[in-house]
């Protein structure tokens, strides 16, 4: 029973963190029609600048509360990868509007290994795997052998209310309805007095702020990281966001969550076997994709009627 | 009062197909200006030029004094040109209040939009009724009154209607025209592009002919009724 409870906290912490880098790459596909193939390397990025924020603050401001330190840790992360996430549409994705989606594709994929090697190669000793500092408490309640992370738990209601607060702006307030009426037809939203240029902007600053928190928990849950973690969490966002149906919220975070349930129930099934879990994980992704190709929540065949 | 609507010596190309040449044409206030001729002849493409859709490649379109042939649609919506875009072109996911919420997008003031939407839903009393539900799961009929009302919400001063009857049944082309009208009396021009040219005819006040991407025959209705050429081509 406790191994079970402890499987649950691990992939719900996972299907955050996927959950997060989803939603990224289907508000970006809603909107655009793109996929963002350097998304995954906007997350590792936002690690790293994490990381060189807080190696800033250690060594201008030492005896800064650690409250603070996490704040300015994520408020660097976000900052600097939201306007990477509007520099990203502005300079590679809009001037390709006119293209073959598959040149978009490319030239994401092509802008992603850059970052990827930028990070490597200009990150002091970028190549090798770096500490992340645990910048929460370490405390920790024990239940029997379940071993409940306060980390966890704060990492976790962090990652639950940035999803609440997207979702909000999305449904609730008129920037977000712009958003979706862009998504649904971006020239009669245009001819209603949308700024369509403005809308691309803010959907990939939100987006990838949502992937700057991702990137942050990624390095406080796993207290390393990688130059190369993108890849990863790109592809197992890319997934979730195509399991759930491209251009739904909703269907991406059921799909980050469904990503993390099936390497954690790969792990619990079979624990002689736990180097194949995302083996298991991509191959039943598959078996899924052919039997429900528009993913769970179907956004583009009713798209237009 | 503002002053009308100048599209002078207008060309427009997709790449090297030119779609209309040299097209002049002016859409004054408080009247129904129409505009005929057979598919492909351009008249979406000239709508599409005016609202800043499809940038011309020659000419100006000159709106209440202010140049807006190089403008992009939302900065022509906010001079105050709506448009009733051909084929509806509703927001499907999106419910029928915020459908008509979308029109009146660039309003600030929260009363004029509320009142805005009193006066929608007065005139399409099935709207009220059914303005929780998605817009895409609607009837053609009733999608068409959410893009005319949608259209309505922003109180625009030059209105483009590009075949609001399209595939609707004889009634309620005969709620629209009702509409149209009914739209003229805020002081609002009215550009409207339609198939059904005698009941376009009826309503307008001036006309133009569009043939293979050039003005043939322009004239007020009761010329464009008696010109030879219309007759042969829609009275046969």
């Amino acid at each position: 029973m406790e191994l079970f409870l402890q499987f649950c906290i691990n992939g719900l912490m996972l299907g955050m963190m996927y959950a997060l880098v989803a939603v990224g790459f289907t508000l970006f596909f809603g909107v655009l029609d793109v996929i963002v193939f350097s998304h995954g390397d906007t997350v590792m990025l936002a690690s790293f600048t994490g990381l060189g924020m807080y190696r800033l603050l250690e060594f201008f401001h030492p005896g800064l509360g650690a409250g603070w330190v996490v704040f300015w840790v994520l408020a660097a992360a976000v900052a600097v990868v939201a306007v990477l996430g509007m520099l990203t549409a502005r300079f590679i994705i809009m001037p390709l509007r006119g293209a073959p989606a598959l040149n978009t594709l490319l030239a994401t994929m092509m802008f992603g290994t850059a970052l990827r090697e930028a990070v490597r190669l200009f990150f002091p000793d970028g190549s090798n795997p770096k500490p992340f500092p645990r910048l929460l408490p370490d405390w920790s309640a024990q239940f029997g052998t379940l071993n409940l992370r306060f980390d966890n738990l704060v990492l976790f209601l962090t990652g639950a209310l940035i999803i609440v607060l997207v979702h909000l702006l999305i449904t609730r307030t008129k920037l977000g309805m712009a958003v979706r009426a862009s998504a649904q037809d971006a020239e009669a939203a245009q001819l209603m007095g949308v700024n369509f240029r403005l809308i691309v902007l803010v959907t990939f600053a939100l987006g990838s702020a949502a992937a700057a928190f991702a990137g942050v928990m990624n390095g406080l849950y796993y207290n390393e990281i990688n130059f190369n973690l993108g890849l990863m969490l790109g592809a197992i966002g890319f997934s979730a966001a195509v399991i759930g149906g491209l251009g739904n919220i909703y269907g991406a975070i059921c799909g980050g969550f469904i990503f993390a349930f099936l390497q954690t129930a790969g792990v619990a099934a079979m624990p002689f076997a736990s180097a194949y879990k995302d083996v298991f994980a991509f191959g039943v992704v598959i078996v899924m994709m052919a039997l429900r190709p528009t993913g769970l929540i179907a956004e583009q065949s009713s798209r237009r009627v | 009062m503002f002053q009308p609507l100048r599209i002078e010596h207008l060309s427009v190309a997709y790449g090297n197909a030119r779609v209309l040449h040299d097209v002049s044409m002016e859409i004054p206030p408080r009247r129904i200006t129409c505009l005929l001729g057979a598919n492909g002849a351009g008249k979406t493409t000239l709508i599409r030029a005016v609202v800043g859709l499809t940038p011309p490649r020659e000419g100006s379109i000159t709106f209440d004094g202010i140049e807006i042939s190089k403008l992009p649609p939302h900065r022509t919506a906010a001079l105050g040109i709506a448009c009733i875009p051909e084929g509806r072109r509703i927001f499907p996911k999106m419910s029928v209040q915020e459908n008509l919420l979308m029109g009146a997008y660039l309003e600030r003031s929260k009363s004029k939009v509320r009142a805005s939407l009193e006066k929608v839903y007065n005139l399409f009393p099935r709207l009220a009724e059914r303005r929780e539900q998605a817009a895409g799961t609607m009837s053609g009929g009733e999608q068409a009154m959410v893009s005319i009302g949608r259209g309505l919400m922003h109180e625009p001063r030059l209105m483009i209607v590009d075949e609001p009857s399209l595939g609707l049944s004889p009634a309620l082309v005969n709620d629209n025209f009702r509409i149209i009208r009914a739209v003229l009396e805020a002081g609002t021009a009215v550009f409207l592009v339609e198939q059904n040219v005698r009941q376009t005819l009826a309503v307008s006040s001036y006309g133009y002919v569009l043939a293979q991407g050039r003005v043939t025959a322009c004239g007020t209705a009761d010329e464009l009724k008696n010109d030879p050429q219309v007759q042969k081509a829609y009275f046969g």
